[in-house]
């Protein structure tokens, strides 16, 4: 695996009027890394993401990211008046000005990786949940981001479908994708990534590989969140 | 009956104003509601609050007053000579466009911040966010609403009668001076009904459309 850095961040901070939602947080990775953010609801970890590509302005602090992101939302955040096809195509065609064949013979691919090639011309009401997002991959992978980022992928989803949207990912991971997830599944986790960072109250409390997070946790705050997620 | 006949042009020629009164205002206000509700949206101060005091202006006070304004005050302080029909036009378009605006501005704001999100997400520029995710999906929550401000417009027509405009409630009113009769009354509200029905059969053709994406049951 290369060692070439795709990001960068430097003491970041972020605050929602009075309240400190990231404290200061140094984070870096690389192309092909595998990054999954856990830590209870509410510990900043959907911000600390949605700062990487902007989507929450950082309060000060530096980001160096070289190329782009993709990002897949929680809600899917499709666009419910265009065929899945169109979702995957639109900004391809609208950002990145490929020509609408390129684009669609893409998506198309893009469908056969998440398993959806009879969906294309459906609209997205028209397809359950774990679809849904299955489809929010593939629009994001159209883009050819440098960095995917997952915002708690499977966490609308009923429990026995979130398997079908793991599996994706698990493809993603295969083909050494560059991600970060944050997500709620410690076996997913602990099976796909390279590197966990326990995140709380704005800060970095721990990380390291799955191993080192999940089967030696140094910090308090660590175990009581493993236990309890267990207890879950 | 024969009395009637003889009107009867008349009238028609009075619905043919009105319609002309309603096409030519819809035409006009329907799109510059737009860039009042998206001026009253922006972040740019002064704009957004010079959108919303146009429409309390022309929301807050009566239309026939705004008529009247327009009909006698317009053409002196321009120093110009505009027909009636002109300055009623020009009248209606101006209070339309203050109601479509609103209307417009509860559909944008209506969209969930998701649909932003995405969109920036995939790089999409904010206002190619507007023009293709935002707006196509405000249609479906706007469309009853406006079709029932057509229908008030339709209606709303018959107060150009207070100025010298001879649409079709001028023209139904001398019709029932001159046979002293009542028949015309009956006449113009079976020419405004069948404008209002003729709105509906549009509205729901509409409706149609833009529920196409819709979930339909198991596919």
């Amino acid at each position: 695996m290369s060692r070439e850095i795709v990001l960068e961040m430097k003491d970041i901070i972020k605050d929602y009027g009075k309240f400190r939602a990231i404290n200061g947080v140094d984070f870096s990775m690389s192309r092909g890394e595998i990054v999954a953010i856990i830590g209870p609801s509410g510990s900043g970890k959907s911000t600390f993401l949605r700062c990487i590509n902007g989507l929450n302005k950082i309060t000060s602090g530096e980001i160096e990211l070289k190329g782009k992101t993709g990002m897949v939302f929680q809600h899917f955040n499709l666009f419910p008046h265009m065929t899945c096809i169109e979702n995957i195509t639109y900004a391809p065609i609208k950002v990145k000005k490929v020509p609408k064949e390129k684009a669609i013979e893409k998506a198309k691919d893009l469908l056969k990786l998440v398993g959806l090639e009879e969906k294309a011309d459906t609209y997205p009401a028209q397809i359950s949940g774990g679809q849904k997002q299955r489809i929010a991959i593939a629009r994001a992978l159209a883009m050819d981001p440098d960095l995917m980022l997952f915002d708690e992928p499977t966490s609308a989803l009923d429990p026995e479908i979130t398997g079908e949207v793991l599996n994706v990912m698990k493809r993603l991971a295969d083909n050494h994708t560059t991600m970060i997830i944050v997500t709620h599944e410690m076996g997913f986790a602990k099976e796909v990534a390279d590197r966990v960072l326990f995140m709380d109250e704005g800060i970095i409390v721990e990380e390291g590989t799955p191993k080192e997070v999940f089967e030696n946790p140094k910090s308090q705050r660590l175990i009581s969140f493993l236990s309890s997620m267990l207890r879950a | 009956m024969e009395k009637i006949m003889e009107f009867m042009p008349f009238m028609l020629e009075g619905a043919i104003v009105t319609a002309e009164l309603f096409v030519l205002t819809l035409i006009i206000s329907l799109p510059l509601g737009l860039p009042i509700a998206l001026g009253s949206k922006s972040r740019i101060k002064p704009l957004s609050f010079l959108c919303k005091i146009y429409v309390w202006i022309f929301r807050g006070t009566p239309l026939l007053l705004q008529l009247f304004f327009f009909y006698f005050f317009f053409p002196m302080a321009l120093n110009i000579q505009i027909s009636a029909f002109v300055t009623v036009v020009l009248a209606y378009v101006l209070n339309y466009a203050a109601y479509f605006a609103e209307i417009y501005r509860g559909g944008i704001n209506s969209i969930d911040s998701g649909q932003y999100e995405a969109a920036h997400a995939l790089g999409v520029s904010k206002k190619q966010t507007m023009i293709d995710i935002i707006l196509p999906q405000t249609m479906k929550a706007i469309l009853p609403p406006t079709v029932n401000e057509a229908i008030t417009l339709v209606k709303d027509t018959a107060l150009a009668s207070s100025l010298p405009v001879i649409e079709l409630m001028k023209a139904t009113n001398s019709a029932v001076n001159r046979m002293t009769d009542m028949t015309p009354f009956f006449f113009a509200a079976i020419l405004y009904l069948l404008m209002t029905f003729l709105l509906t059969i549009v509205a729901s053709r509409l409706e149609k459309h833009f529920s196409r994406y819709d979930a339909k049951g198991d596919d």
